[in-house]
């Protein structure tokens, strides 16, 4: 990613992030229930790789926040 | 996760329909976050997340599709489809009409169609133009 490019968040921004953090963190919490109760290998399989691509996502959210940290003003403007 | 009877929650079925449904929802949204982003990097990731939860939504419904947990929606009818490719040109040669009207015909409709040409464009250049 270049710095370059980079801008401070707007509101509406911070919030999606939010969201859609919540969103993968439903995701891995279904999956990984529906692993641990599924009697089908098959079935374990397809959440057990699912599982790795929302916590990636997870990931990049997350980054996403850092590093945007240092561009937030801290007084309103 | 059992019940106190020992059987499962819920079946495997109507688990992966939560999820499926959740990712649907996901992609929807991550479209939206996306159209609605002023940085560039903030789009780009959205954009990212978008194309990649949209792959692992056709995944899953594949493999649901594959162990049969999901019903595909019956066809459309002939009939209904005809229609509908009726109705579909002559919105295409109303529009066409419209944008030569607005433009005189500069441009309009110059990128090749994938469709077979049809009396709206053989008529384009004999047409009278305002404007």
């Amino acid at each position: 990613m270049q710095s370059n490019q980079m801008q401070a968040l707007s509101g509406k921004e911070l919030e999606y992030i939010a969201d859609s953090i919540s969103n993968e963190d439903l995701l891995i919490k279904q999956l990984a229930a529906t692993a641990g109760t599924t009697q089908n290998s098959t079935v374990q399989g397809i959440c057990v790789q699912q599982i790795q691509s929302h916590t990636h996502h997870m990931d990049m959210l997350v980054q996403l926040l850092h590093q945007h940290q240092q561009y937030a003003p801290t007084q309103p403007q | 996760m059992y019940a106190q009877n020992g059987t499962p929650f819920m079946a495997d079925e109507d688990l992966l329909n939560t999820v499926l449904a959740d990712l649907k929802r996901t992609v929807r949204e991550y479209t939206t976050a996306a159209t609605e982003s002023n940085c560039p990097t903030v789009r780009r990731v959205f954009n990212d997340l978008t194309m990649d939860t949209l792959r692992l939504q056709g995944e899953l419904y594949n493999q649901m599709s594959q162990m049969n947990m999901y019903t595909a929606p019956g066809k459309a009818l002939r009939q209904d489809v005809d229609k509908q490719i009726q109705a579909a040109q002559q919105t295409q040669q109303k529009c066409q009409q419209f944008v030569r009207e607005k433009t005189g015909g500069a441009g309009a409709y110059n990128q090749a169609s994938n469709v077979p040409l049809h009396q709206a464009n053989v008529q384009h250049n004999n047409g009278s133009y305002y404007m």
